[in-house]
């Protein structure tokens, strides 16, 4: 079923980018090269690893291993319409409605057979516990062995040399599971492809801030979570090439993502994965643009291809997700003077302890900024629950605030 | 090093480092979800986030902590925790808040990570008390919890041979003082219990594994029912007071703390070597005690729990050993709105 559903959409992109090539969005460049991804998983001929959000997918990519993070996984069904049977299926098993849907449904598509057997798996403690605990019902499920990668709170050299000592011992896991030798060549190729991405990717962060924003709501929607996915690979710096063209034409020529910016906003964490209006009516109801996603954000230094596991363990524990709160706070600090927001959304993922946990924490930090806060009670996963009509009135209520606050005295 | 009885350090989980605290010269006071204080924490937390630690945040705002606390130890066990230590320095940023990272395994590099973290700890204690243990005091105080946890071995086996007076509900509230009191005082009590067994309890063996259940009514309320506790792991429990591995002299005392916390009976957080032990682990020593059903007890919202019940029901239909799960907010209440389906279990293995 995800075969036929991503084979559907690398088929119908590469027939729209044959018949009109002019017309080839970066968007379309990149759902493509993400969809290959999902291919791949599926297709049954690579060698796969379920892994957790923070693994590093470009040393793995350089083994040749077809990995992703299984929230990824939820987040397609979802988008596909096909979450819900998985999400039953689950709870008939004994799993709570209260967990994570993205968690859920995999779980649910584990036990329906819907997901193809790894051949290892890769846990990270962060962002969430819930995570590794999901990793390890799949290895259980499967039977097939679990790596987990411990990741500390703070960014110290210390930790540092506990996570790349960790690193260390993926790699020769991996090396293990493979049957491969590890080849350090190749994860240097792979890091400095990461490198070279990285570096588009500050600049399509650094354009998108400007003032129209070049982009639309959904041009960059979790574009910082996913595209690790495919780094350490030609295709994502070429995807991220095409995106940076494009948006610099974009702000050189003045051209806005939407016409008559009014309204700039911050989403945090993830965005609804299922087909909902939301974004829509923010943009055609409200003037309002998603300008920033919380993750859009390149916060590590250059990895050293010579001598890359130090370099991916610091880039592991700079991301927002680890550490207190305090830092990930600062960290949307930043992202609202950069991206010069009139307010932020925060969708309360139901069943995301580490996020919408700190829903308070959040609120507090952007009051004292003086920057309003959207708390939307949802499931991005989970459509079963989704409140459209109740949603478009707070968000309806929301935006005519912020309008009212930005129109000049 | 100068007694500062007086002092108490809180803690929150069953990982913490007890003996490091009374190292310190602190007295540990476990804060436990208890009380009547006023529900508070939602302006911090939303609602999906465990009763527990929403309950110890309730107590912090509602000012029902001793007076005499010094500063708190947090562990970073999970994303509860995590945040309970965020929204803690939040409150009250006059606090002293540490919280420190715990390990997902107990493989030697994990060991070797966590006696840094404890070694930091107690940098971090020293300097609340203006004077650092030096390894002599911490292993002086990790003889001292473990004659604690040997007398506590002796109930907990009295426990299971159905001759602990009072019960698991009497054993669950000598959990809970020695956990918010000075070692001293606690290990003078459970001698002269140690010392006085009696009565044959009667009822249903049944083996209490989970998260937070610090109401020893909880006990007697499964008791009533016509249950009887012959061994539980829960971590307002026996887990806090497991027996410490061996520290000779020429052992590093943090790396032995810190294998002695991260191995053994464990938080549903803490990954097995080999995935889906844990429920593998729950049947061999509910199978040891002799009890014929096994209760799994989970707070709502507690993510590590609820993901691996699905696969222990399994596991236990499996072994055909009768499994109940109950879940509950950390009070009476909701744990007696499980007495029908309580009863009923214990009918249909009794």
């Amino acid at each position: 079923m995800m075969k036929e559903y991503f084979d559907g959409i690398v088929g119908g992109i590469e027939e729209r980018i044959k018949n009109d090539p002019e017309n080839a969005s970066p968007r379309m460049k990149y759902a493509l090269e993400v969809s290959r991804l999902g291919a791949r998983l599926y297709g049954g001929s690579d060698r796969v690893a379920w892994c957790g959000v923070l693994a590093p997918f470009d040393v793995l990519s350089a083994f040749g291993v077809a990995s992703c993070y299984v929230e990824f996984v939820g987040a397609s069904l979802a988008a596909s319409g096909m979450a819900g049977p998985m999400l039953e299926a689950s709870e008939h098993e004994g799993h709570s409605p209260d967990t994570c849907a993205y968690h859920r449904a995999v779980v649910g598509a584990a036990g329906k057979g819907l997901m193809p057997t790894p051949d290892f798996l890769i846990a990270t403690s962060c962002p969430c516990t819930a995570g590794v605990t999901t990793m390890e019902n799949l290895a259980r499920h499967f039977k097939k062995e679990l790596f987990v990668l411990h990741i500390p709170q703070e960014n110290t050299d210390s930790n540092v040399r506990y996570l790349t000592g960790q690193l260390e011992d993926m790699v020769e896991f991996v090396a293990k599971q493979t049957g491969q030798s590890v080849d350090w060549g190749a994860i240097g190729k792979a890091v400095t492809l990461s490198n070279q991405t990285s570096e588009f990717l500050t600049e399509i962060y650094d354009l998108a801030a400007s003032v129209p924003s070049p982009v639309r709501s959904r041009d960059l929607r979790d574009f910082g979570v996913v595209m690790p996915l495919i780094s350490g690979t030609q295709a994502a710096l070429d995807t991220a090439k095409v995106f940076r063209d494009e948006l610099r034409a974009r702000v050189e020529s003045g051209e806005g993502g939407i016409e008559d910016e009014r309204l700039r906003l911050l989403w945090i964490q993830n965005r609804i994965q299922f087909k909902n209006p939301l974004e829509k009516i923010l943009e055609q109801e409200h003037k309002a643009v998603v300008v920033v996603d919380e993750l859009n954000s390149v916060t590590w230094d250059p990895v050293d291809p010579d001598d890359p596991l130090p370099g991916v363990a610091k880039r592991m524990l700079s991301s927002p997700f680890a550490g207190r709160i305090d830092a990930r706070c600062d960290h949307l600090k930043k992202l609202v003077r950069k991206y010069k927001v009139d307010g932020v959304v925060n969708p309360c993922h139901w069943g995301c302890r580490q996020g919408t946990g700190a829903r308070g924490l959040f609120a507090d930090t952007l009051r004292n900024m003086d920057i309003p806060v959207l708390n939307l009670e949802v499931d991005c996963v989970d459509a079963r629950s989704f409140a459209e009509g109740q949603l478009k009135t707070r968000i309806g209520a929301f935006c005519e605030m912020l309008a009212e606050r930005a129109r000049p005295a | 090093m100068t007694p500062l009885k007086n002092r108490a350090i809180g803690f929150t989980c069953s990982y913490t480092p007890i003996s490091l605290i009374e190292a310190a010269g602190f007295s540990p006071y476990r804060i436990l979800p208890v009380g009547d204080s006023e529900d508070q924490a939602g302006q911090w937390m939303h609602d999906n986030v465990c009763p527990h630690v929403k309950r110890v945040l309730d107590r912090t705002l509602g000012g029902d902590l001793p007076e005499n606390l010094a500063g708190v130890v947090i562990i970073n066990s999970c994303d509860a925790m995590r945040r309970l230590a965020d929204a803690w320095r939040r409150a009250d940023p006059s606090s002293r808040v540490i919280c420190i990272d715990l390990p997902i395994r107990s493989d030697e590099r994990s060991v070797d990570f966590y006696a840094g973290q404890l070694r930091e700890l107690t940098d971090w204690l020293g300097a609340i008390s203006g004077n650092t243990p030096g390894e002599s005091d911490v292993s002086s105080a990790m003889a001292r919890f473990q004659v604690l946890a040997e007398h506590f071995g002796r109930l907990r086996g009295y426990l299971a041979a159905g001759i602990l007076t009072g019960g698991a509900a009497r054993l669950q509230d000598l959990y809970n003082r020695c956990a918010t009191r000075p070692v001293e005082a606690s290990i003078d009590e459970l001698e002269k219990i140690v010392a006085d067994e009696s009565s044959r309890a009667k009822g249903v063996p049944v083996y209490l594994f989970g998260n937070v259940m610090p109401d020893a009514q909880a006990m007697s309320l499964f008791e009533s029912c016509g249950a009887r506790v012959v061994v539980e792991d829960l971590c307002t429990g026996s887990r806090l007071f497991k027996p410490l591995m061996e520290n000779d002299d020429d052992s590093d005392v943090f790396k032995v703390l810190a294998e002695s916390l991260l191995t053994g009976v464990g938080c549903a957080r803490t990954i097995d070597a080999a995935p889906g032990a844990t429920a593998g682990n729950v049947l061999a020593r509910a199978k040891a005690a002799g009890a014929k059903g096994v209760i799994g007890h989970t707070v709502k919202f507690c993510d590590p729990y609820i993901a691996r019940m699905p696969g222990i029901r399994e596991f236990m239909r499996e072994a055909e050993m009768p499994f109940l799960m109950l879940e509950g907010d950390c009070t009476l209440r909701s744990i007696g709105q499980h007495r029908t389906r309580i009863e009923a279990f214990l009918e249909m293995i009794g």
